[in-house]
């Protein structure tokens, strides 16, 4: 497929959770959340990572391959699964160490990796609010890397969020983690967005690749972002998914996107189908 | 006779009482949705709950739950109908402590082990640690860096939905347990609801998958179908939301009077939803494919 024909058929949505998939290792143990990254988790596990193992909140590890659902606790999820457990366990496996990726969502992300899923403005008369930490706060402590998803808007990248509820790198100076008694060498790795990805050096978000073949541009990246971002000297075009990477996402994670059956209202149903 | 097999309203109006800190088990797996229908129905108040997953709106909407200890809630009562509610209709200003999942296990599993509190390398340097007076950082005295702890809750009351439980309420449940050992074994009294009450020697013949025993539970309750509309493994899967939406006057006083008020218990209510679905609907979300394990060897 040439460039122009495969521009027509991918969005900068599917961009973010093909960039993001393609971070997983095939060795990796990886802690994922609802939504974006567990359709990464999956999607990365149909392809380059089959060996990786998937840990979800409520305490299922499965080291198998399985259907992307609805939701991370579902029937299927559970079904030949390698271990059901706990969140007390699963937690505890990060805790001591032994998780190796973390792939999250989030309400905003600053500078230094620093996430908010609480609130804009004052805690108790926010003007946003968003429904707390889950296991966000457990999975950037403890994964040695964690990486963010979610959509970029300037709203969402202030330089400082107003409420940390998963310490990135604090201020950005060195040993802000340390001091404050998280273990010191875990934290954010990397940001993906559906505009462009972030990695970070010495603690800073730094832009390394932007979706230019979604017909995103620097200056749109720029315009989205709530501070004068570091560009990685290497700034690069994001390598646009191959045709086995979007044939596999269709197959395996968009076909498999379905509403749970307690969400659905009828008008709802009928708008799915 | 062994007295703690009971009926659903008996085995709440005894040990539910107003002012409790209430821990509801089934973190999006086998919730005790037909508990808390009735611990509604019987307006049990002031409570407070700890929340990881599951479905205390009820509770809120109702202007029963004065405090909710959570990992993730919907805290926003402009974009939450209960919460509205909850302070227009019955004066009640819901107070919130936030924690990430884990430091409610961590509480959790402090109550159960009997500390005050549980050290962690989580939580340290996160605002919660600013409006949760429950989450402190400490010197260590091992290491002397800084460490978080979290406090000890312990539930008076725990409510656990299971696939099976004896007469003596040894309890067995499998698939996910989210925050589910942890809770029932530090709650004070503890309410078992089942599918099924099975023989003891069942129990007896896979004794590891007892999560809490017989002498810590006060009442066993067999409630089929006690986790709907959520999914329990081996037994049902996700069933539809019975009368609609709770966002909104209107829906709200649909499913509170169809669903809680408007009928005496757990079953009459399932009866009256075939109505809305169908004559089989539970039939329909019933597992088809049941796969066994192979069998736990025991024996002399």
């Amino acid at each position: 497929m040439n460039k122009d024909e495969n521009a027509k058929t991918y969005t900068a949505v599917d961009q973010m959770i093909i960039s993001a998939a393609r971070q997983i290792k095939d060795t990796d143990v990886v802690y994922v959340g609802v939504g974006f990254p567990i359709q990464a988790a999956v999607l990365a596990k149909n392809l380059h990572a089959p060996n990786c193992t998937i840990i979800l909140q409520n305490g299922i590890v499965r080291a198998s391959l399985f259907r992307l659902p609805y939701t991370t606790d579902t029937m299927e999820s559970q079904l030949s699964a390698e271990q059901l457990t706990g969140l007390f366990y699963v937690n505890c496996l990060g805790q001591a160490g032994h998780l190796t990726l973390g792939f999250m969502g989030g309400g905003q992300i600053d500078r230094y990796g620093n996430v908010n899923d609480h609130v804009v403005g004052d805690y108790y008369k926010p003007i946003h609010r968003w429904m707390g930490s889950g296991g966000a706060n457990d999975l950037m402590s403890f994964c040695k890397r964690t990486i963010i998803i979610l959509e970029q808007s300037k709203r969402r990248f202030p330089e400082r969020v107003d409420f940390n509820t998963c310490p990135g790198y604090f201020d950005g100076k060195p040993n802000r983690r340390k001091e404050m008694g998280l273990p010191p060498d875990n934290g954010p790795v990397a940001v993906i967005t559906d505009l462009a990805t972030y990695s970070f050096e010495d603690r800073e978000m730094t832009l390394k690749t932007v979706h230019t073949d979604c017909g995103i541009t620097l200056e749109k990246v720029k315009a989205e972002l709530g501070w004068d971002i570091k560009v990685a000297e290497d700034l690069s075009d994001t390598e646009p998914p191959t045709d086995e990477e979007l044939r596999v996402y269709r197959e395996k994670i968009v076909a498999e996107r379905r509403i749970p059956p307690f969400m659905a209202r009828p008008r709802e149903v009928k708008k799915q189908d | 006779m062994d007295g703690k097999v009971m009926n659903m309203k008996e085995a709440v109006s005894r040990n539910v009482k107003p002012g409790d800190l209430l821990f509801i088990s089934g973190a999006q797996h086998g919730t005790p949705s037909a508990a808390v229908a009735e611990i509604v129905r019987q307006k049990i108040n002031h409570l407070t709950v700890i929340s990881v997953l599951n479905n205390t709106m009820p509770l809120i909407g109702e202007g029963l739950v004065d405090k909710v200890l959570t990992g993730y809630s919907m805290t926003d009562e402009r974009r939450s109908y209960p919460l509205q509610r909850a302070r227009e209709r019955f004066n009640v200003k819901v107070e919130f402590r936030e924690y990430s999942h884990f430091g409610i296990a961590l509480a959790l599993f402090a109550g159960y082990t009997g500390v005050p509190f549980l050290p962690t390398k989580g939580h340290v340097g996160s605002d919660m640690m600013k409006y949760n007076e429950n989450i402190q950082s400490i010197n260590c005295p091992f290491t002397g860096g800084q460490i978080g702890v979290i406090r000890a809750v312990v539930p008076d009351v725990g409510v656990l939905h299971v696939q099976r439980c004896d007469a003596e309420g040894n309890a067995q449940k499998w698939g996910t347990l989210g925050v589910d050992f942890e809770g029932i074994n530090a709650s004070k009294r503890v309410i078992i609801t089942t599918e099924k009450i099975v023989d003891s020697s069942v129990i007896q013949r896979d004794p590891n998958r007892t999560i809490i025993p017989g002498f810590r539970v006060n009442a066993v309750v067999e409630q089929p179908f006690g986790a709907y509309p959520g999914h329990l493994v081996g037994c049902y899967n996700d069933g539809p939301m019975s009368f609609g939406g709770m966002q909104g006057e209107e829906g709200w006083e649909n499913y509170i009077n169809n669903e809680i008020y408007g009928v005496k218990d757990w079953n009459e209510y399932l009866e009256k939803l075939k109505g809305v679905h169908g004559d089989d609907f539970l039939e329909k979300i019933k597992i088809k494919k049941p796969m066994l394990s192979e069998p736990i060897i025991t024996g002399m």
